[in-house]
Protein backbone atom coordinates (compact mmCIF):
# COMPACT_ATOMS: atom_id res chain seq x y z
CA UNK A 1 0.00 0.00 0.00
CA UNK A 2 0.87 3.15 -0.63
CA UNK A 3 1.75 5.76 2.15
CA UNK A 4 0.62 8.73 0.59
CA UNK A 5 -2.82 9.81 -1.94
CA UNK A 6 -1.10 11.63 -4.92
CA UNK A 7 -2.69 14.68 -6.38
CA UNK A 8 -5.58 13.99 -8.19
CA UNK A 9 -4.71 16.57 -10.61
CA UNK A 10 -1.58 15.39 -11.68
CA UNK A 11 -2.90 12.65 -13.56
CA UNK A 12 -1.81 12.85 -17.14
CA UNK A 13 -5.38 12.96 -18.00
CA UNK A 14 -6.39 15.79 -16.36
CA UNK A 15 -2.86 17.61 -17.60
CA UNK A 16 -3.59 16.57 -21.49
CA UNK A 17 -6.05 19.09 -21.03
CA UNK A 18 -5.53 21.67 -23.31
CA UNK A 19 -6.40 25.11 -24.13
CA UNK A 20 -4.96 25.76 -27.51
CA UNK A 21 -6.16 22.30 -28.34
CA UNK A 22 -9.62 22.46 -27.54
CA UNK A 23 -9.69 26.02 -29.27
CA UNK A 24 -8.25 24.80 -32.53
CA UNK A 25 -10.59 21.61 -31.94
CA UNK A 26 -13.78 23.75 -31.72
CA UNK A 27 -12.96 26.33 -34.13
CA UNK A 28 -11.84 23.62 -37.08
CA UNK A 29 -15.01 21.62 -36.26
CA UNK A 30 -17.33 24.77 -36.77
CA UNK A 31 -15.53 25.80 -40.19
CA UNK A 32 -15.67 22.44 -41.60
CA UNK A 33 -19.50 22.45 -40.78
CA UNK A 34 -19.57 25.88 -42.20
CA UNK A 35 -17.98 24.98 -45.10
CA UNK A 36 -20.14 21.64 -45.81
CA UNK A 37 -23.36 23.70 -44.71
CA UNK A 38 -22.16 26.46 -47.37
CA UNK A 39 -21.74 23.40 -50.15
CA UNK A 40 -24.92 22.07 -49.90
CA UNK A 41 -26.80 25.80 -49.46
CA UNK A 42 -25.16 26.68 -52.86
CA UNK A 43 -25.11 23.09 -54.17
CA UNK A 44 -21.80 23.74 -55.39
CA UNK A 45 -21.84 20.30 -57.23
CA UNK A 46 -23.83 17.33 -58.71
CA UNK A 47 -25.65 15.44 -55.90
CA UNK A 48 -23.32 12.27 -55.31
CA UNK A 49 -20.03 14.62 -55.35
CA UNK A 50 -21.73 16.85 -52.79
CA UNK A 51 -22.35 13.85 -50.84
CA UNK A 52 -18.80 12.64 -50.60
CA UNK A 53 -17.81 16.19 -50.04
CA UNK A 54 -19.45 16.75 -47.04
CA UNK A 55 -18.99 13.15 -46.22
CA UNK A 56 -15.43 13.97 -46.39
CA UNK A 57 -15.72 16.88 -44.16
CA UNK A 58 -17.40 15.34 -41.28
CA UNK A 59 -14.68 12.78 -41.48
CA UNK A 60 -12.02 15.55 -41.14
CA UNK A 61 -13.78 17.28 -38.13
CA UNK A 62 -14.66 13.97 -36.29
CA UNK A 63 -10.39 12.93 -36.94
CA UNK A 64 -10.07 16.78 -35.71
CA UNK A 65 -12.34 16.02 -32.91
CA UNK A 66 -10.63 12.73 -32.13
CA UNK A 67 -6.80 13.81 -31.57
CA UNK A 68 -7.82 17.67 -30.27
CA UNK A 69 -10.93 17.07 -28.35
CA UNK A 70 -10.54 13.37 -26.86
CA UNK A 71 -6.59 13.73 -26.99
CA UNK A 72 -6.31 10.53 -28.51
CA UNK A 73 -2.78 9.18 -29.27
CA UNK A 74 -0.26 6.79 -28.55
CA UNK A 75 1.36 8.32 -25.23
CA UNK A 76 1.16 5.36 -22.57
CA UNK A 77 -1.58 6.34 -20.77
CA UNK A 78 -4.05 7.09 -23.96
CA UNK A 79 -2.98 3.57 -26.37
CA UNK A 80 -5.60 1.78 -25.74
CA UNK A 81 -8.43 3.82 -26.01
CA UNK A 82 -6.58 5.11 -29.56
CA UNK A 83 -6.56 0.78 -30.18
CA UNK A 84 -10.35 0.12 -29.02
CA UNK A 85 -11.30 3.40 -31.37
CA UNK A 86 -9.35 1.76 -34.00
CA UNK A 87 -10.89 -2.04 -33.82
CA UNK A 88 -14.17 -0.41 -33.88
CA UNK A 89 -14.36 1.43 -36.57
CA UNK A 90 -14.46 -1.10 -38.57
CA UNK A 91 -17.93 -2.19 -36.81
CA UNK A 92 -19.21 1.16 -37.53
CA UNK A 93 -18.47 0.60 -41.38
CA UNK A 94 -19.87 -3.12 -41.03
CA UNK A 95 -23.01 -1.47 -39.44
CA UNK A 96 -24.23 1.07 -41.51
CA UNK A 97 -22.34 0.29 -44.96
CA UNK A 98 -23.66 -3.20 -45.11
CA UNK A 99 -27.34 -2.27 -43.88
CA UNK A 100 -27.46 0.53 -46.21
CA UNK A 101 -25.74 -1.50 -49.05
CA UNK A 102 -28.26 -4.39 -48.22
CA UNK A 103 -31.30 -2.94 -48.18
CA UNK A 104 -29.94 -1.14 -51.64
CA UNK A 105 -29.82 -4.07 -53.24
CA UNK A 106 -33.24 -5.21 -52.00
CA UNK A 107 -34.71 -1.79 -53.52
CA UNK A 108 -33.24 -2.14 -56.68
CA UNK A 109 -34.23 -6.43 -57.11
CA UNK A 110 -37.73 -5.63 -55.38
CA UNK A 111 -39.42 -2.71 -55.46
CA UNK A 112 -42.24 -2.21 -58.11
CA UNK A 113 -41.20 0.77 -60.65
CA UNK A 114 -43.41 3.81 -59.68
CA UNK A 115 -44.48 2.73 -56.15
CA UNK A 116 -42.08 5.25 -54.80
CA UNK A 117 -43.74 8.29 -56.64
CA UNK A 118 -47.22 7.71 -55.89
CA UNK A 119 -47.44 4.87 -52.97
CA UNK A 120 -50.28 2.47 -53.60
CA UNK A 121 -50.98 3.71 -56.72
CA UNK A 122 -48.61 2.85 -60.45
CA UNK A 123 -48.72 -0.55 -59.32
CA UNK A 124 -47.39 -2.93 -62.16
CA UNK A 125 -49.78 -6.13 -61.86
CA UNK A 126 -48.04 -9.20 -60.16
CA UNK A 127 -48.18 -12.58 -61.78
CA UNK A 128 -51.18 -13.30 -59.92
CA UNK A 129 -53.30 -10.95 -61.58
CA UNK B 1 2.81 5.50 -5.72
CA UNK B 2 0.19 5.36 -8.54
CA UNK B 3 1.10 4.86 -11.89
CA UNK B 4 1.21 7.07 -14.26
CA UNK B 5 1.87 10.11 -12.80
CA UNK B 6 4.11 12.42 -14.74
CA UNK B 7 6.57 13.58 -12.12
CA UNK B 8 9.80 15.85 -13.26
CA UNK B 9 8.66 15.76 -16.37
CA UNK B 10 9.08 11.33 -16.67
CA UNK B 11 6.85 9.02 -17.29
CA UNK B 12 7.22 5.77 -15.40
CA UNK B 13 6.72 2.18 -16.46
CA UNK B 14 3.08 1.10 -16.72
CA UNK B 15 3.72 -1.71 -14.63
CA UNK B 16 7.00 -3.21 -12.94
CA UNK B 17 7.76 -5.00 -9.76
CA UNK B 18 6.51 -3.44 -6.49
CA UNK B 19 4.02 -1.36 -8.04
CA UNK B 20 0.79 -3.45 -6.76
CA UNK B 21 -1.69 -0.44 -6.88
CA UNK B 22 -3.39 -0.16 -9.82
CA UNK B 23 -4.20 3.35 -11.64
CA UNK B 24 -7.65 4.24 -10.24
CA UNK B 25 -8.55 7.30 -12.30
CA UNK B 26 -6.91 5.62 -15.47
CA UNK B 27 -8.59 2.44 -15.18
CA UNK B 28 -12.64 4.49 -14.54
CA UNK B 29 -12.00 6.21 -17.71
CA UNK B 30 -10.98 3.56 -19.87
CA UNK B 31 -13.99 1.72 -19.06
CA UNK B 32 -15.86 4.44 -19.71
CA UNK B 33 -14.95 5.20 -23.24
CA UNK B 34 -15.68 1.51 -23.45
CA UNK B 35 -18.53 2.41 -22.92
CA UNK B 36 -18.79 5.55 -25.39
CA UNK B 37 -17.47 2.91 -28.24
CA UNK B 38 -20.43 1.00 -27.31
CA UNK B 39 -23.04 4.06 -27.27
CA UNK B 40 -21.68 4.91 -30.34
CA UNK B 41 -22.49 1.22 -31.60
CA UNK B 42 -25.85 2.60 -31.23
CA UNK B 43 -25.56 5.53 -33.30
CA UNK B 44 -23.99 3.48 -35.78
CA UNK B 45 -27.39 0.83 -35.91
CA UNK B 46 -29.99 4.17 -35.47
CA UNK B 47 -27.76 5.90 -38.61
CA UNK B 48 -28.01 2.68 -40.50
CA UNK B 49 -31.97 2.29 -40.09
CA UNK B 50 -32.20 5.98 -40.99
CA UNK B 51 -29.75 5.33 -44.02
CA UNK B 52 -32.56 2.57 -45.32
CA UNK B 53 -35.75 4.48 -44.29
CA UNK B 54 -34.75 7.88 -45.41
CA UNK B 55 -36.06 6.41 -49.37
CA UNK B 56 -39.00 8.26 -50.26
CA UNK B 57 -40.74 5.14 -50.43
CA UNK B 58 -40.84 5.15 -46.60
CA UNK B 59 -42.35 8.42 -46.09
CA UNK B 60 -45.52 6.81 -46.79
CA UNK B 61 -47.18 9.53 -48.84
CA UNK B 62 -46.08 11.68 -45.69
CA UNK B 63 -43.25 14.57 -45.86
CA UNK B 64 -40.43 13.74 -47.02
CA UNK B 65 -36.67 14.11 -45.70
CA UNK B 66 -35.89 17.41 -47.64
CA UNK B 67 -39.63 18.59 -46.04
CA UNK B 68 -39.04 18.08 -42.54
CA UNK B 69 -34.94 19.02 -42.12
CA UNK B 70 -34.05 22.36 -41.85
CA UNK B 71 -30.23 23.18 -42.10
CA UNK B 72 -30.15 26.63 -41.26
CA UNK B 73 -31.91 26.12 -38.12
CA UNK B 74 -29.95 22.83 -37.36
CA UNK B 75 -26.72 25.64 -37.48
CA UNK B 76 -28.04 27.54 -34.59
CA UNK B 77 -27.85 24.01 -32.61
CA UNK B 78 -24.46 23.60 -34.09
CA UNK B 79 -22.86 26.77 -32.99
CA UNK B 80 -24.96 25.94 -29.15
CA UNK B 81 -23.58 22.12 -28.85
CA UNK B 82 -20.10 22.97 -30.13
CA UNK B 83 -19.50 25.76 -27.57
CA UNK B 84 -21.16 23.74 -24.72
CA UNK B 85 -18.61 21.09 -25.45
CA UNK B 86 -16.02 23.92 -25.48
CA UNK B 87 -16.97 25.66 -22.30
CA UNK B 88 -16.72 22.20 -20.47
CA UNK B 89 -13.52 21.27 -22.22
CA UNK B 90 -11.80 24.61 -21.13
CA UNK B 91 -13.63 24.11 -17.22
CA UNK B 92 -10.93 20.75 -17.40
CA UNK B 93 -8.51 23.36 -18.31
CA UNK B 94 -8.86 24.69 -15.26
CA UNK B 95 -9.43 21.74 -13.75
CA UNK B 96 -5.43 21.15 -14.77
CA UNK B 97 -4.69 24.38 -12.75
CA UNK B 98 -6.60 23.25 -9.85
CA UNK B 99 -9.12 26.52 -10.18
CA UNK B 100 -11.66 25.77 -8.64
CA UNK B 101 -13.79 28.47 -9.80
CA UNK B 102 -12.95 27.79 -13.30
CA UNK B 103 -14.34 24.69 -13.46
CA UNK B 104 -17.73 26.01 -11.71
CA UNK B 105 -17.89 28.86 -14.39
CA UNK B 106 -17.14 26.14 -17.46
CA UNK B 107 -19.44 23.92 -15.82
CA UNK B 108 -22.40 26.75 -15.53
CA UNK B 109 -21.54 27.99 -19.30
CA UNK B 110 -22.11 24.35 -20.54
CA UNK B 111 -24.69 23.99 -18.81
CA UNK B 112 -27.20 27.01 -20.44
CA UNK B 113 -25.32 26.63 -24.00
CA UNK B 114 -26.63 22.65 -23.56
CA UNK B 115 -30.27 24.20 -22.27
CA UNK B 116 -30.12 26.29 -25.55
CA UNK B 117 -29.50 23.63 -27.43
CA UNK B 118 -32.23 21.38 -26.38
CA UNK B 119 -34.76 24.67 -26.50
CA UNK B 120 -33.78 25.02 -30.27
CA UNK B 121 -34.48 20.87 -31.00
CA UNK B 122 -37.94 21.02 -28.74
CA UNK B 123 -39.16 24.37 -30.68
CA UNK B 124 -38.04 22.13 -34.34
CA UNK B 125 -40.22 19.13 -33.05
CA UNK B 126 -42.49 20.50 -31.81
CA UNK B 127 -43.41 22.80 -35.28
CA UNK B 128 -43.04 19.13 -36.94
CA UNK B 129 -45.73 17.57 -34.56
CA UNK B 130 -48.18 21.05 -35.44
CA UNK B 131 -47.51 20.23 -39.20
CA UNK B 132 -48.66 16.78 -38.48
CA UNK B 133 -45.19 15.23 -38.55
CA UNK B 134 -45.21 12.65 -35.86
CA UNK B 135 -42.84 10.12 -34.90
CA UNK B 136 -45.82 7.96 -36.26
CA UNK B 137 -46.51 9.10 -39.57
CA UNK B 138 -44.29 6.91 -41.73
CA UNK B 139 -40.99 4.86 -41.06
CA UNK B 140 -38.94 7.43 -42.25
CA UNK B 141 -40.15 9.82 -39.50
CA UNK B 142 -39.95 7.17 -36.68
CA UNK B 143 -36.51 7.13 -37.70
CA UNK B 144 -35.77 10.33 -38.12
CA UNK B 145 -37.87 11.25 -34.61
CA UNK B 146 -35.61 8.13 -32.73
CA UNK B 147 -32.04 9.40 -34.23
CA UNK B 148 -32.58 12.64 -33.55
CA UNK B 149 -33.88 12.48 -29.52
CA UNK B 150 -31.47 9.70 -28.56
CA UNK B 151 -28.80 12.47 -29.20
CA UNK B 152 -31.17 15.04 -27.51
CA UNK B 153 -31.19 12.33 -24.55
CA UNK B 154 -27.83 12.29 -24.52
CA UNK B 155 -27.73 16.00 -23.87
CA UNK B 156 -30.68 15.85 -20.88
CA UNK B 157 -28.46 13.10 -18.76
CA UNK B 158 -24.81 15.29 -19.98
CA UNK B 159 -26.57 18.01 -18.20
CA UNK B 160 -28.12 16.07 -15.30
CA UNK B 161 -24.61 14.51 -14.57
CA UNK B 162 -23.26 17.95 -15.00
CA UNK B 163 -25.70 19.38 -12.00
CA UNK B 164 -24.08 16.76 -10.14
CA UNK B 165 -20.89 17.06 -10.34
CA UNK B 166 -21.33 21.14 -10.10
CA UNK B 167 -22.53 20.12 -6.32
CA UNK B 168 -19.80 17.27 -5.66
CA UNK B 169 -17.19 19.76 -7.08
CA UNK B 170 -18.29 22.38 -4.75
CA UNK B 171 -18.73 19.75 -1.92
CA UNK B 172 -15.56 17.36 -1.82
CA UNK B 173 -13.69 19.11 -4.19
CA UNK B 174 -10.47 17.43 -6.30
CA UNK B 175 -10.77 14.18 -4.61
CA UNK B 176 -9.84 10.96 -7.01
CA UNK B 177 -13.46 10.08 -7.06
CA UNK B 178 -14.59 13.75 -8.38
CA UNK B 179 -11.33 13.91 -10.81
CA UNK B 180 -12.70 10.77 -12.48
CA UNK B 181 -16.21 11.33 -12.67
CA UNK B 182 -14.93 14.67 -13.73
CA UNK B 183 -13.26 13.67 -16.75
CA UNK B 184 -15.82 10.95 -17.91
CA UNK B 185 -18.30 13.41 -17.71
CA UNK B 186 -15.11 15.48 -20.93
CA UNK B 187 -15.44 12.30 -22.60
CA UNK B 188 -19.59 12.19 -22.51
CA UNK B 189 -19.75 15.80 -23.82
CA UNK B 190 -17.03 15.67 -26.25
CA UNK B 191 -18.65 12.52 -27.47
CA UNK B 192 -22.00 14.68 -27.83
CA UNK B 193 -20.41 16.79 -30.45
CA UNK B 194 -18.86 14.26 -32.56
CA UNK B 195 -22.42 12.37 -32.57
CA UNK B 196 -23.68 15.95 -33.73
CA UNK B 197 -21.51 16.15 -36.91
CA UNK B 198 -22.54 13.20 -38.17
CA UNK B 199 -26.36 13.78 -37.67
CA UNK B 200 -25.84 17.61 -39.04
CA UNK B 201 -24.01 16.49 -41.99
CA UNK B 202 -25.76 13.05 -42.48
CA UNK B 203 -29.31 14.20 -41.62
CA UNK B 204 -29.82 18.05 -42.18
CA UNK B 205 -27.44 18.73 -45.07
CA UNK B 206 -27.52 15.44 -46.92
CA UNK B 207 -31.72 15.83 -46.29
CA UNK B 208 -31.37 18.78 -48.57
CA UNK B 209 -29.03 17.26 -51.51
Amino acid sequence: MATHQPDPVLHPEVQQASFTGYTVGFVLSLALLMAALLITEQHALPPLKLLGAISALAMVALFAQCFLFFGLNIALHNIWKSVSLVLTVPLFILTIGLTVWMFHELDSLTMLPGASVMPGMNMQPTLLQ
Amino acid sequence: MQMNIVKDGKIPPLWHYGHEEHDVIGAKTFGFWLYMLSDALLFAGLFAAYGVLDHTMNAAGGPTESQVVHPIAATWQTFAVLSSVFAYSLATVALKRGNRAGVVLGMLAAIGLGVVFLGLELADFASLFHAGATPFTSGFLSAFFVLIASHGLHMVFGLLWMLVMLVQVLRFGFSTAVVAQLLNLRLFWQFQASVWVCVYVFVYLKGTI
